[in-house]
């Protein structure tokens, strides 16, 4: 019963963390590798929420808004020029996720903020004593999701968004604005990555480098999922178990790399990720 | 007809000796620096220098793998760190008599040439993306180190190795040592990739298509790379172990591996020097900085590094050489070959079949491309084939070409089943192709690509430049037809559409193929360019044998050269026959006015 | 000459361009008026989706000048020539095919309040597509298909229709309905036309005028009547 929760929970907070690398990814086909440093940023802004005397869930709209438009700025100044080469963005985005951590760490220091978490205690589940807020990140990742997917099946900026996804060229032939979508797309997905580094403030320890960990493993998961967020959901499930399982009966330490691994080895096996990159 | 062997007559001997000169020079100049450096520096830049010498050698091999092959590789460090490791743990466990330090170098080079090789079959095969070779770079640190880290007490776990035997050298030893190890590993870096070998490194990150076509594996070219630099960088790991008599974690982790792209990008990707000066710099000074002032130097360079990703890709190197050559109107002479005419291939067989196709059929889903396709073609015939547009003339010149097209029935060439074969080995059973968009290596000389396009009949030199250039006759005479053969020292990039054309051309007549392959080679040529073109293949069926296949639109250039012409309507062979009965047939008349549609 | 230019629909002053080294469109001169129907014809080749694609800025203009509905395109977004009343029936990878007819026809509009009077105005020539809305476009057969795209392209009433090759492929009887459509709304609404075709019946048929585009230059042109069959034949010939 344990494990089973320890699996749900951990596939629920790989989700939350991957969900807005993958918006990015599919549109406009490149992998931000400022991922990391925009979990930081939100972190940060549950920080700057406490300091300021409000509610810590008042971080989340903050560092939504925070992302969005810091994302914005990005697209528009580093993104755009490198449209037509790929790696370069990669390390393009590479060096901004640098920028940004030392502008943290020379706005708040070094050190580690302790901030009160969002939810504490633990709760009765099945004859088992589980965290809340672990559980709590289930409902967070169920929400997020369903909101997702209604924003890119229902609005039409998320038909656009696919209709970019499938074929930029025949998009822009109909009228399609796809600068426009690029744009929007790329603030969404920082958006959300900031409020995923909310989130993550109780789980994890808030410093300025605390990004980087995240970016590999919601990196790899984006790769096998491609496009689809259900496939996405899937691969947590399925590499997020393995990570778990692998944690509790082979070692923790190699249990961290699992993600990883056994995405790379899927994806020589199967590259549906790759032939679009 | 050439029965002269030299057509051009070639630079004299003198700058071939001048080719080693200057680099040997320059070498022999950095040694001596190296050498009386210690004995003017001061304990602690001595100290941090011997380091940032080893992460120059390796700034090295990141650049041999990112500038000039186009692998953009964050493990190197990986291969680094293993080196290391392997070192300390040999120091640590077995022992440091000697024997036991020369065991060391030999597991620092063997090791990392291993893991190599693992990487490499792992990321680079037919089909694969360098987005995906980028990310095995990635998670290879990320395992070795991880891997570190619940290695207990034999790895040292996240305290790393210390105090194990070192090389009983000084100071100032290691100082040399290291040095020189840079200096050696530049210098056979330079003299590398000058080399006619050399080339192929930038034929592979250019068009790695056109190098399978050459019968060049890219893959074997890119994993042959990666392991050779793999043992290269485990020896800047051993040197590493013992300089500093400390090994961490840290060492091979994917943030170091990302620190060295970093060194190069700045330094400027393709260049060698570049990433070496700025490694020695960067490193230095972020070693000099205290108090706050490290954070700010972080921040400085990643916003430089950003900016010189986006404007400037060439780096502090490409600004260099761009401001060197308008003060010096530079004269980089690149070394001009002799060209020779090259003994033919074994005469061909006139008799027997070369191509026979039979229920050949590609469908993409649903959707039928080509069904039930049956041909054969002899020696000496020059085919053409036409149709509208979707008829499938390219998916059957693919599937003719590339084994990895799933495609059903039977291709025999010379009677070998070619189902399942990479482009390369194909081209190895005697096919050529060439391509409608002309598909050549534009960052190199028109000389450099004939001479990759003969890598399969001579194999490269890794150390000069061959001064003579031998090329079958045909090679030679689209070469003088063209006017091409004035233009052998210019840059394929800088040729015109129909140059450019003659050029792949002539590349893929160098390979001397039973069967040519040609998608639309007369598109966009004028109408003198065609002539010649022309004149060129009819001879080649005619005299020397070969067969052609032609893909073509232009129906007046198919009825003046082909010896049959066969027509693709829907997938379908619609007709197969003499060139007047086609063109003149009924059914060419309405497919091309637009009845006779299904 | 700019007074004419006003009148015209649209028009292409001494135009060229291409792919990386090669220059498909080498020098083309050539206007259209509200209304009329001009047929672009020419081999494999020539340069005539090239054009096409030139107009609608998908591919950069390297000389000359384009006006659309008397505006330099060279002032112009793809999506404001669209929103003027530009329309394009490409000639491959057209449809969204995983996509349902209806958001194939929906990314055609502009806001989903106008996409109502759009439909009616779509199933008024295909009436077949009204059932099939929730159809992925993919599962249609090619005559469908291209049935769609033009649906789609006419749904916004355009003053300026460019067509790639709409007929390849079709049976005889659907090209016959696209004669009808076409016809239909040029004497509707006074579109105006470029018809990018090698099939030559189905071309003189709707056309007033013709031209035969050789080598990335016009070369030669006319007025549909008589001898515009022969003419052009020649030109095509084999």
């Amino acid at each position: 019963m344990l494990l089973l929760l320890d699996i749900l929970t951990t596939a629920a907070i790989l989700f939350v963390v991957s969900v807005g690398l993958l918006a990015i990814f599919g549109v406009l086909k490149i992998v931000n590798f400022a991922h990391g440093a925009w979990l930081t940023i939100g972190a940060y802004c549950a920080v700057v929420a406490v300091k300021l005397g409000l509610n810590p869930w008042a971080g989340l709209p903050i560092a939504f808004v925070a992302g969005a438009l810091l994302g914005g700025v990005a697209e528009l100044l580093i993104i755009r020029p490198l449209y037509r080469r790929p790696l370069d963005a990669i390390l393009a985005t590479w060096g901004l996720g640098i920028v940004i951590g030392q502008l943290i760490a020379l706005a708040f220091g070094r050190d580690v903020q302790l901030i009160p978490n969002l939810m504490s205690g633990t709760v009765r589940v099945l004859s088992v004593d589980y965290s809340v807020y672990r559980l709590f990140m289930l409902f967070a990742a169920l929400a997020i999701g369903v909101l997702f997917a209604l924003t890119i099946e229902g609005t039409r900026l998320g038909l656009s968004a696919r209709a970019v996804i499938m074929n930029e060229t025949l998009a822009r032939s109909l009228g399609i604005d796809t600068d426009r979508v690029r744009l929007a797309t790329f603030m969404i997905g920082a958006g959300l990555a900031a409020l995923a580094g909310v989130l993550l403030t109780p789980l994890t320890s808030v410093d300025p480098n605390m990004g980087v960990a995240w970016l590999i493993g919601a990196f790899m998961l984006v790769m096998v999922a491609d496009t689809s967020y259900l496939a996405l959901a899937a691969a947590c499930l399925v590499f997020g178990g393995a990570q778990v399982l692998v944690s509790t009966f082979v070692s923790p330490v190699l249990g961290g790399i699992s993600v990883a691994v056994l995405a790379a080895l899927l994806l020589r096996i199967n590259p549906r990720g790759f032939s679009r990159a | 007809m050439p029965e002269d062997t030299a057509l051009l007559n070639g630079r004299p001997a003198s700058t071939t000796a001048l080719e080693w000169r200057a680099p040997a020079a320059a070498a022999l100049v950095a040694a001596l620096i190296v050498w009386i450096s210690p004995l003017v520096l001061g304990a602690f830049a001595a100290n941090v220098l011997t380091r940032s010498m080893l992460y120059a050698t390796l700034a090295v091999t990141v650049d041999l793998l990112w500038g000039f092959t186009g692998i953009l590789t964050f493990g190197q460090a990986a291969f680094f760190g293993v080196g290391a490791y392997a070192t300390a743990m040999t120091m640590t466990s077995l022992g440091s008599t000697p024997a036991w330090m020369a065991a060391a170098l030999a597991l620092a080079i063997v090791l990392p040439m291993v893991l190599g090789l693992v990487v490499g079959w792992l990321s680079f095969y037919h089909g694969s993306t360098p987005l995906y070779a980028s990310v095995i770079s990635l998670v290879f640190p990320i395992v070795v180190t991880q891997l570190v880290y619940s290695g207990g007490l034999l790895t040292g776990s996240s305290s790393g190795l210390v105090g194990y035997d070192t090389l009983p050298l000084d100071l100032e030893g290691f100082f040399r040592l290291s040095g020189l190890v840079m200096v050696a590993v530049t210098l056979a870096a330079w003299v590398f990739v000058r080399s006619d070998a050399g080339k192929l490194l930038v034929a592979v990150r250019d068009n790695d298509v056109r190098c399978a076509y050459l019968g060049v594996s890219p893959r074997r070219v890119q994993i042959t790379l990666t392991v050779a630099l793999a043992g290269v960088a485990g020896v800047a790991g051993f040197l590493f172990a013992h300089a500093s008599g400390v090994v961490a974690p840290e060492n091979t982790g994917f943030l170091f591996g990302t620190q060295v792209v970093i060194w190069v990008a700045l330094g400027g990707r393709g260049s060698l020097l570049g990433p070496v000066f700025a490694t020695l710099a960067i490193d230095y000074l972020s070693a000099s900085l205290s108090g706050d002032l490290p954070f700010l130097w972080q921040l400085v360079l990643g916003a430089a590094f950003v900016i010189i990703i986006i404007f400037l890709p060439d780096g502090v190197a490409g600004l260099a050489r761009r401001a060197s050559a308008s003060i010096f109107r530079s004269s980089k002479q690149t070394r001009v070959p002799r060209i020779a005419l090259a003994a033919p291939h074994s005469a061909v067989e006139r008799s027997a079949t070369l191509l026979k196709v039979s229920g050949l059929a590609r469908s993409f889903g649903s959707l039928s491309v080509l069904e039930n396709i049956n041909l054969e073609i002899r020696p000496g015939e020059l085919v053409s084939i036409v149709g509208p547009n979707g008829a499938g003339k390219t998916t059957l010149i693919r599937c003719l070409s590339d084994g990895s097209e799933p495609f059903k029935g039977v291709v025999e060439i010379g009677g070998k089943p070619m189902k399942g074969l990479t482009p390369d080995r194909v081209v190895a059973l005697g096919v050529g192709r060439k391509f409608q968009v002309a598909s050549i290596f534009e960052s190199l000389t028109v000389a450099e690509c004939l001479r990759l396009a003969r890598t399969t009949s001579e194999t490269p030199s890794g150390i000069g430049s061959a001064p003579r250039l031998s090329l079958p006759v045909a090679s030679i005479e689209i070469l003088r037809l063209t006017g091409l053969i004035d233009l052998i020292a210019s840059p394929a990039g800088l040729l015109s559409h129909g140059m450019k054309q003659a050029l792949e051309l002539g590349m893929v007549l160098a390979l001397e193929p039973r069967l040519i392959l040609l998608d639309e080679p007369t598109a966009g040529l004028t109408k003198a360019e065609r002539a010649t073109i022309g004149t060129v293949l009819r001879h080649l069926t005619a005299e020397a044998g070969y067969a052609i296949i032609l893909v073509e639109h232009d129906l007046d250039f198919v009825r003046e050269i082909s010896s049959r012409v066969v027509v693709l309507h829907q997938g379908r062979l619609v007709l197969d026959g003499a060139v007047d009965d086609v063109v003149n047939s009924e059914t060419v008349r309405t497919i091309y006015s637009g009845g006779g549609h299904v | 000459m700019s007074e004419v230019r006003a009148a015209e629909v649209l028009s292409l002053c001494d135009i060229s361009s291409g792919y990386g080294a090669v220059s498909v469109v080498k020098s083309v001169t050539l206007s259209i008026r509200p209304g009329e129907i001009v047929a672009l014809l020419g081999k494999n080749g020539m340069g005539k989706s090239t054009l096409l694609k030139t107009i609608l800025r998908l591919i950069p203009l390297r000389g000359g000048v384009i006006h659309v509905g008397g505006v330099d395109q060279a002032h112009l977004t793809p999506a404001r020539m669209i929103a003027w009343g530009l329309s394009y029936v490409p000639q491959e990878q057209a449809l969204f095919q995983d996509l349902t007819i209806r958001d194939n026809l929906r990314l055609a509009v502009r806001s989903d309040g106008e996409l109502g009077a759009a439909l009616d105005h779509a199933f008024g020539y295909f009436p077949f597509l009204r059932e099939r809305l929730k159809q992925k476009a993919g599962t249609l057969s090619g005559g469908e298909q291209k049935m769609l795209i033009l649906a789609r392209a006419l749904m916004l009433r355009p003053r300026l229709l460019l067509i790639d090759e709409i007929s390849e492929g079709l049976q005889p009887s659907v090209v016959d309905r696209i004669v009808g459509v076409l016809r239909d709304e040029r004497s509707r609404d006074r579109t105006a036309m470029l018809v990018v075709e090698q099939n030559l019946d189905f071309a003189l048929r709707i056309a007033d005028r013709w031209a035969v585009l050789k080598m990335g230059e016009i070369d030669d042109e006319g007025s549909c009547g008589q001898n515009a069959h022969a003419r052009v034949l020649e030109h095509l010939s084999l």
